[in-house]
């Protein structure tokens, strides 16, 4: 077997062309994925303790309706493969539209789909990273602010939502370096990434070994970088 | 003097468990009233239900001006009219000692950063920990921690203090160090104050007021020095034999 470390040099330019939509589709996918992730997680517990006071009156359905829509999007998601999500919404849902909407063309450009698909997955998944730390915050904490008579907000952004960040953070890197990875399942609606590239050099070319180990130590950098990013954000935090 | 706490016929109940029956009880303005009885008793319940951590399930309760539940979405005025100190403390910790007691004042009341923060300064050296400042929850110990708590609760401002056994989670020699603090914040400021406690030397010593509950009603009510002198219900005599043996 004759390994040709030429070929390496040779593929890295288009592979790093590969690596950079890799990482657009990686930011963008869990900046949004942080998003809902966050709506969907205090969704999930809307109305019970752990956010403090209890609803009452009106807002006793709307809280329960808030939950349910969140259980549901989280369940579904996460009840589903991440490749039938995306092949979902780059090939059906385009046509769901066009038949509802009664459209001559409509469609998703495959780095549109690949980021979306990104959001709402990495979404669900973050969501319960954000419950899991909102309800192990000391119920006594949460009292003790509401004793102070803060708003709810108040208690959400300076009590609960500072001691349920730093619980957050370990499963959260988690969560990245597994959307990261995830986005190589994205060659089967054509986006140019990483593992694409690397497949299409080696149609060409057939050198399994030269390329595959290239792409894998390419990923492997990008998930180091993320990995190490969180570790110094979690080290900056005052702790307790 | 004008009462500033009043229950009327209050219920409490979890799911099917009822533990406060039909109390009635009022609180003058400037009253220590210190609350007694054995563990499940629902003296904690019953204080929970002044500020409203607890909703009352029936009857009424009215706190300054608010009355509950007619006023229900006015719970946070009461909150800032009554502050709260519990048995763990529950300081945050992630906030130093100064940002706890800050934190009230800045965030509840509205004032300035600077100025929440020389409130801050004036009741921590109040409470002997003007050198403990900067230091985080973790590095103080209990007895400490709850003079922070004290300090943190009386930074908003409040009527009424309600105490929730302050003193029953410390070791026994930092039990004093708080029941000082209390004691000075009773006699300097004329605070209205509900102190649940198994601490009888404070009960009669800064106590204008003594009741004794036990399954959820009060059992027996009077100065403080009078019941523990001469309990009448048989209850009360056991308890009080049981608390002094320790």
């Amino acid at each position: 077997m004759d390994f040709q470390f030429s070929i390496i040099l040779e593929s890295i330019p288009t592979l790093l062309e590969g690596a950079k939509l890799t990482w657009i589709i990686t930011l963008l996918g869990i900046s949004g994925g942080m998003f809902f992730g966050v709506l969907a997680g205090l969704g999930r517990i809307a109305g019970t303790e752990a956010l403090g006071e209890k609803p009452h009156g009106v807002f006793v359905p709307i809280s329960f309706l808030i939950q349910k829509i969140s259980g549901g999007y989280v369940e579904t998601v996460r009840g589903t493969p991440i490749i039938v999500q995306a092949m979902f919404l780059y090939f059906a849902f385009p046509m769901l539209v066009k038949a509802i909407m009664d459209l001559e063309r409509f469609r998703i450009e495959a780095l549109t789909a690949a980021v979306i698909t990104i959001m709402f997955n990495a979404g669900a998944y973050i969501a319960e990273i954000v419950r899991g730390a909102v309800i192990s915050v000391d119920k006594g904490l949460v009292e003790a602010g509401m004793s102070l008579g803060i708003t709810r907000f108040q208690l959400i952004s300076h009590v609960i939502g500072p001691l349920a960040l730093r619980r957050m953070i370990p499963p959260l890197g988690n969560q990245f370096i597994i959307s990261l990875k995830d986005t190589s399942l994205f060659i089967v609606i054509g986006v140019g990434e990483l593992t694409r590239q690397g497949q299409e050099i080696m149609a060409s070319n057939f050198r399994a070994l030269e390329i595959w180990l290239t792409v894998a130590i390419m990923y492997l950098i990008m998930t180091t970088v993320l990995a190490v990013t969180l570790r110094t954000f979690e080290k900056r935090m005052k702790m307790f | 003097m004008a009462n500033i706490i009043e229950l009327k016929n209050v219920c409490k109940s979890f799911g099917n468990i009822e533990v406060l029956h039909n109390i009635d009880l009022t609180v003058e303005e400037g009253e220590v009233l210190v609350v007694i009885g054995p563990s499940g008793s629902g003296k904690s319940t019953l204080i929970r239900c002044i500020n409203c951590l607890e909703m009352i399930t029936s009857g009424e309760l009215l706190v300054d001006t608010i009355r509950i539940p007619h006023e229900r979405n006015r719970v946070r005025q009461i909150r800032l009219e009554v502050g709260m100190v519990f048995q763990q403390f529950n300081l945050f910790p992630h906030m130093t000692a100064l940002e706890n007691v800050a934190f009230g004042p800045h965030k509840a009341r509205s004032v300035s950063k600077k100025e929440a923060n020389e409130i801050a300064r004036d009741l921590l050296n109040k409470v002997g920990l003007a050198e403990f400042e900067n230091k985080l929850p973790g590095q103080l110990s209990g007895g400490q921690q709850q003079r922070v708590a004290i300090a943190r609760a009386l930074a908003v401002n409040p009527k009424v203090m309600l105490f929730d056994e302050p003193t029953s989670a410390l070791d026994p020699e930092m039990i004093g160090e708080v029941l000082d603090v209390m004691k000075q914040i009773a006699r300097e400021s004329g605070m209205t104050m509900v102190v649940v406690t198994h601490e009888m030397g404070f009960a009669s010593q800064v106590g204008n007021r003594l009741i004794f509950m036990d399954e959820g009603r009060i059992v027996e009510e009077g100065k403080p020095q009078e019941i523990m002198k001469n309990p009448t219900s048989e209850r009360l005599k056991e308890f009080l034999a049981h608390v002094k043996h320790h």
